[in-house]
């Protein structure tokens, strides 16, 4: 079984020279690079169940391959010597996460040769090449061991979703959209990358897990309690972990850096669910979960996880209402869900956080594609106003997204309630021993309302009542290369939620729960066991829990609370939009409805702080560097030009003038030496 | 006799070429500067040097023979390697010949003689990074802007006098100043020097340091000389305030000239700061100037980015971002640690390969369209895609992304400047400074959007096709350069950080 | 019996001083040139004359290479008083004032 250990680095190399072949002959190929995509993504696949299955069996494994660069600094804790390496980390959290990344993909790579391929795109070998490429970066930077890695590789999955978000680039609106998505990202990478290079600086080790883990030593500093950098040792913890969290901030789109991702729609739509689901915005949460160990460090990184979590789960979810685009319907969605992963991770629900994570990606991933199908049977319309009566015409697709959004809005026994309502439990646990933390909850409850209303008006208006366009009365049939991923990923947005059915084990005292059974192993510090272990239990716990009553009621309380609210949002989305000839009702809102069509004006204070700002700065700023700075330089080049012209006209060209100026000199020189001489004293 | 057998080659490949008909003029200077590039390879290799040439290292190839005798001063022909100068010899001789072969295009008149001054210039780019003797050393330094001010004023754009003049006349001030700054410091070291021989210089000033000159004591005549040497280096880096003749020189320059002046007359400025100020001086005098200068640093990364957010001149913008890029350098200088002073030089290297990239990718847009303006150009990828894929990766480059060699080179510097004891509010400084691989992205996007992405829009009277081979093939060579010292930037580093890290032990605990 | 020094200084001075004055304030070439002379004749008085004074004849020497000189100068001179005469049809030295600026 070790030697799946040795293989591992394949898992992410395979899609490597997918990109390599793609890139180079794309053209030659058959199906222009699907087909090699396809293998490798599945070799991926296959690899990284063996790398589980290994993990399972001998324990988690570390190893460092590649020396990057390597020197000897000082650090702050007086750590001589710095490595900087590549190596692999393979423990159950990187394991699940590799296994469902590269299935995703995989899936994903199918998916598209009924949309790019049958579509007749162009481009398809940079499409499949950069898909390559994309899967290569995430792959890597999950089973990365050691920060920096993980920030090379998490860099590398930005510039990919640039460069698929602006596939179409003969568009005005890709390349600009695909532009955003960078540069937004990378002010998060910009903190992010401060707290890398301030971790090092401080403890002189950057790996995630084992021996010498960056997380270890900060244990050690706290303890030791003397200062850093000036500071005090714990207060440096939490702000390199918030300078770190700039970055989760920036990819997994939360407030206030979430603007990006609905533009980013303008992708194809597989490369939507690529990124959604399993890649860009999964990378800044699974990277909370991956250094969680150091977060639960410091009680105050791990509260504005909580909050930043809470507040975009509730704030992306109310601009989900009033969308007509489906895709964007979509993208809000997973902006919300993302603060949900983010809200459990921060009260220390380390389970329900990745749980959560798995879920998403495997019903978001479904409903992206399902969204893509519905797009292929719209004839590229993605209005849901031009749909509607899809249902009996494209039964597979209906099906399957009926179960993916049975699972986002969290409808009881779908996967998305499990893991959701193991979030909104943990947060409720914590909230009652520290009221403030039900500030949190409520705001993530309030979501769950949202959450089924957006996501029924979705349904009903895209499959249900009549045919409100002629593209949808004729729809574009879809291929079996469509509907395969659709009910791969239906049946798993059915059933994963078996993986850990908490709030059946609580009120059974079944031991069911195999999802936390698998990640309480790991190396060191970062295991499940270490975690609950510092964040709950001894004296220097972060968070003490509480219950309503006995934990069965709390468990079926909480549980019962969000059901309801589910069901009404689903239940409000049915009675305004599930009849046969919907109409508007958003328009009813008034300024409401203005505010949140407008996004809450976010897009207008980024793009102006960019074009309104910065911009004129930057043209003052040349005003200033042409007049004042280049003006002295041209003007000191201007006074000697000046001076020597006039200078000049001493020479007229008369030669009597110049004998006179030869006899003026000489009785000058003459009297100035014997002044200094003194003759004349 | 390597480096003399380097120097004569190129030196007499640029005659050769100068007397060569016009016709043949481009192929020839291409098979002669395959040459250097060859023997430097070859260097590369046997490179057995260790230590700071100037600190009692050993040197590589090192040949010494006294030349002229003046007073009590003896002046020699001494050359060497180390680990800093070796990078920046086989940059410069790769750089050339890709030079040479993108300017096969762009060049159609006086071929011969474009092609002799590129050898030329290359000679002397040579000499100034194998000189250990500051006579020696000054005669390669000003040499080299003669050939660079021809390139400009006979082959530049229609402002090209201008630029030329600029060019010449402010660095030249500036060397004026700087030598006198060194003379000065010579002359107060007194008997304790019998030469210019740097290696000399240097432990002279390091242990005891000068007397004192012109009623100044020891110390604040090591100050005023600092100041001095740094304000002069510091138009050739160019530092702000001193870099305005940078984007006119750039603008107006040939595409060729543009990546040699990009690539490696600006490391020229880099490398004689981290010769002299930083390896001469003792780390008390940096001390005094530490703030300073890494505010001075932070405000020409920050500024430079600025500027080029302003612009639309393509061409415009990458000078401008080689200004900022420049500030990294000095920031990584003074920090004054391994990982800083390492990265700076790593960044020297990367910068060069990068810069160059970006003007060839430039200048090919340029030979396709006949515009350089932002607001001219749209949906170039949809015409030739090869070269605005390459033109991406340049600006991705330039961006700093990781597994090229930018973000090596910027993270060795962050991480060395954030954990530097000498420098203080270290932590701060970096920070503001890294705020620029944001701006940076900020205005490459954008330029990027306008230009390569969007519907095809260009009015021209002919068809825009893809670039021919040979303007390409040198961008793929500088694009495979960057992703591997990207990749395993060890592969200089190590000499790198053999040759800097005397100089960090040499200035000690501050 | 020998005539003091100052004697010769005198003569020297007057004669340099007549010079000048015809350098100063004649328009006429041939006039410029003849004071030219005379100043440089001046100074080879002195030479000769210091000569005598010391007793030896490096200054006697010198003066031989200035008469040569002199002779050498005033071919030139004559030549470029002919050139200036065939352009200009004059022989005054303030016309010619292209070479300037």
């Amino acid at each position: 079984m070790e030697s799946a250990f040795e293989f591992a680095p394949a898992i992410a190399l395979f899609p490597l020279a997918a990109f390599v072949i793609a890139l180079l002959f794309g053209r030659q190929l058959p199906k222009r690079g699907a087909l090699v995509g396809i293998v490798a993504t599945g070799a991926s696949l296959v690899f990284s169940l063996w790398a589980a299955l290994a993990v399972a069996t001998v324990g988690s494994h570390r190893e460092p391959l590649f020396e990057w660069a390597v020197g000897e600094p000082t650090s702050e804790t007086g750590v001589e010597g710095i490595e900087f390496t590549f190596g692999i980390l393979l423990d159950p959290l990187s394991t699940l996460m590799l296994v469902i990344v590269s299935l995703i993909a995989l899936l994903v790579h199918v998916f598209s040769l009924g949309y790019m391929n049958a579509e007749g795109e162009t481009g398809l070998p940079r499409y499949y090449a950069e898909l390559g490429l994309f899967t290569f970066s995430m792959l890597a930077f999950v089973f990365a061991d050691n920060l920096l890695m993980a920030f090379i590789f998490f860099e590398l999955v930005g510039l990919c979703s640039y460069l698929l978000i602006g596939f179409w680039f003969r568009t005005e609106s890709a390349p600009s959209a695909a532009k955003k998505a960078f540069l937004v990202t990378r002010f998060g990478d910009y903190f992010f990358l401060l707290g890398v290079v301030a971790i090092a600086a401080t403890f002189g080790t950057l790996g995630f897990a084992g021996e010498g883990s960056f997380v270890e030593a900060a244990g050690e500093a706290i303890d030791a309690g003397e200062s850093l950098f000036g500071v005090d040792p714990e207060l440096w913890v939490t702000i390199t972990g918030l300078l770190v969290l700039g970055g989760v901030i920036g990819k997994s789109a939360q407030f206030p850096l979430h603007t990006w991702l609905p533009d980013a729609m303008e992708g194809p739509t597989t490369v939507s669910a690529l990124i959604h689901a399993a890649t860009m915005v999964a990378a800044g949460v699974y990277l909370v979960a991956r250094m969680f160990g150091y977060y639960a460090l410091s009680p105050t990184a791990l509260a504005v996880i909580a909050f930043v979590g809470a507040f975009t789960a509730l704030f992306a979810a109310t601009m989900g209402v009033v969308k007509d685009d489906i895709k964007q319907v979509l993208a809000y969605s997973t902006i919300s869900q993302y603060g949900y992963m983010m809200l459990g991770l921060g009260v220390g629900g380390y389970v329900a956080g990745v749980f959560h994570l798995m879920n998403h990606a495997f019903f978001k991933a479904l409903l992206f594609l399902g969204a893509g199908s519905v797009i292929v049977l719209a004839h590229h319309k993605q209005d849901m106003w031009e749909m509607g009566g899809l249902k009996s015409k494209a039964p597979v697709t209906y099906y399957t997204f009926l179960a993916g959004a049975l699972a986002l809005a969290g409808i009881i026994p779908f996967s998305g309630f499990w893991s959701k309502d193991e979030i909104l439990y943990d947060a409720l646990i914590v909230g009652i021993e520290q009221p403030v933390f039900l500030l949190a909850y409520a705001m993530a409850l309030l979501a769950v309302f949202f959450t089924g209303f957006y996501t029924f008006r979705m349904v009903f208006l895209t499959f249900h009542g009549e045919p409100r366009s002629d593209a949808v009365r004729d729809p574009h049939p879809v291929g079996l290369s469509i509907k395969l991923p659709l009910v791969v990923l239906g049946v798993l947005a059915v059933v994963a939620g078996v993986a850990n059915l908490a709030p059946v084990a609580k009120l059974t005292g079944l031991e069911i729960t195999f999802l936390e059974g698998w990640l309480e192993g790991g190396i060191g510090e970062a295991s499940y066991l270490a975690y609950s272990g510092a964040v709950f239990e001894g004296a220097e716990a972060v968070y003490a829990t509480g219950v309503i009553g006995t934990e069965s009621t709390t468990v079926l309380v909480a549980a019962g609370v969000s059901l309801l609210l589910a069901f009404s949002g689903a239940g409000a989305a049915w009675r305004l939009y599930g009849v046969p000839e919907p109409v508007r009702h958003t328009e009813s809102l008034g300024g409401a409805y203005r505010l949140l069509r407008a996004n809450y004006y976010q897009d207008e204070y980024q793009v102006w702080l960019a074009s309104g700002f910065t911009l004129p700065l930057a043209r003052a700023a040349d005003r200033f560097d042409q007049g004042v700075i280049d003006g002295v330089v041209n003007g000191v080049s201007s006074v000697s030009l000046f001076g020597s012209g006039r200078l000049k006209r001493l020479q007229t060209g008369i030669v009597t003038n110049y004998a006179a100026l030869l006899v003026l000199g000489f009785l000058a020189l003459l009297v100035a030496l014997g002044v200094h001489g003194g003759w004349f004293l | 006799m390597m480096i003399e057998t380097l120097l004569a080659v190129t030196f007499v490949g640029a005659f050769a070429t100068f007397l060569a008909p016009d016709r043949v003029a481009g192929k020839l200077a291409f098979l002669i500067s395959l040459v250097p590039v060859a023997l430097s390879l070859v260097m590369f290799g046997a490179f057995d040097g260790s230590g700071n040439a100037l600190l009692e290292g050993t040197l590589a190839f090192e040949s010494r023979a006294e030349w002229i005798t003046v007073g009590e001063y003896t002046i020699s022909w001494f050359v060497g390697l180390d680990g800093i100068s070796l990078p920046l010899v086989v940059l410069t001789t790769i750089l050339t010949t890709l030079a040479i072969v993108s300017s096969w295009t762009p060049i159609d008149e006086r071929e011969s003689q474009f092609y002799g001054l590129m050898l030329f210039i290359e000679a002397n780019l040579i000499g100034v990074f194998v000189a250990l003797d500051f006579f020696l050393w000054f005669i390669f330094w000003e040499a080299v802007l003669i050939p660079m001010y021809l390139l400009i004023g006979v082959w530049g754009g229609p402002r090209r006098k201008y630029a030329a003049i600029k060019f010449f006349v402010y660095t030249n001030v500036a060397s004026l100043v700087m030598f006198g700054a060194f003379i000065a410091l010579v002359f107060g070291l007194g008997d304790a020097v019998g030469s210019f021989a740097l290696p000399e210089i240097a432990d002279a000033t390091l242990d005891g340091g000068p007397d004192g000159l012109f009623g100044l004591d020891g110390a604040s005549l090591l100050s005023v000389v600092f100041v001095a040497m740094f304000l002069g280096f510091a138009v050739k880096v160019p530092i702000v305030p001193f870099h305005t003749w940078l984007p006119d020189a750039h603008v107006e320059a040939p595409t060729p000239a543009s990546v040699l002046l990009a690539g490696v007359l600006l490391k020229m400025g880099t490398y004689a700061l981290l010769r002299f100020n930083f390896t001469m001086f003792p780390s008390e005098v940096l001390a005094q100037f530490a703030i300073p200068i890494a505010a001075i640093a932070v405000i020409s990364v920050i500024y430079g980015a600025m500027l080029a957010l302003a612009q639309t001149d393509l061409k415009r913008i990458v000078a401008y971002s080689s200004v900022s890029s420049m500030g990294y350098v000095i920031l990584g200088l003074i920090a004054y640690t391994q990982f800083g002073v390492g990265g700076a030089t790593f960044q020297m290297v990367s910068h060069g390969l990068i810069s160059g990239l970006m003007f060839m990718a430039v200048g090919v847009v340029y030979n396709a369209t006949h515009t350089r303006m932002v607001t001219d150009i749209s949906g170039l990828a949809d015409r030739m895609p090869i070269a605005v894929g390459i033109l991406i990766a340049g600006a991705f480059g330039y961006m700093g992304l990781p597994l090229m060699s930018g973000f090596a080179a910027e993270y060795f510097i962050f991480f060395g400047a954030f954990g530097s004891p000498s420098l203080p509010y270290a932590p701060l400084f970096t920070a503001l400074a890294m705020f620029g691989i944001v701006v940076v992205a900020g205005y490459l996007l954008f330029a990027l959007q306008r230009t390569v992405f969007g519907p095809y829009r260009l009015e021209t009277d002919y068809e825009v096709g893809r670039a021919p081979i040979h303007d390409v093939a040198p961008m793929f060579v500088l694009l495979g350069l960057i992703v591997a010292l990207g990749v395993a930037p060890e592969l200089i580093f190590e000499m790198i950080r053999d040759a800097v890290t005397p100089v960090i032990e040499n200035g000690g605990e501050l | 019996m020998t005539v003091p020094i100052e004697y010769y200084v005198l003569l020297s001075m007057a004669v340099f001083c007549i010079g000048l004055f015809g350098v100063l304030t004649r328009r006429n070439a041939l006039m410029f040139l003849m004071s030219v002379e005379l100043m440089l004749n001046a100074a080879n008085i002195n030479l000769i004359a210091f000569a005598f004074y010391h007793g030896n004849v490096t200054g006697q020497v010198f003066a031989l290479f200035t008469m040569a000189l002199a002779a050498a100068e005033v071919a030139v001179g004559l030549g470029i008083i002919l050139v200036l005469y065939r352009n200009f049809r004059d022989v005054d030295v303030t016309v010619p004032s292209a070479m300037r600026w």
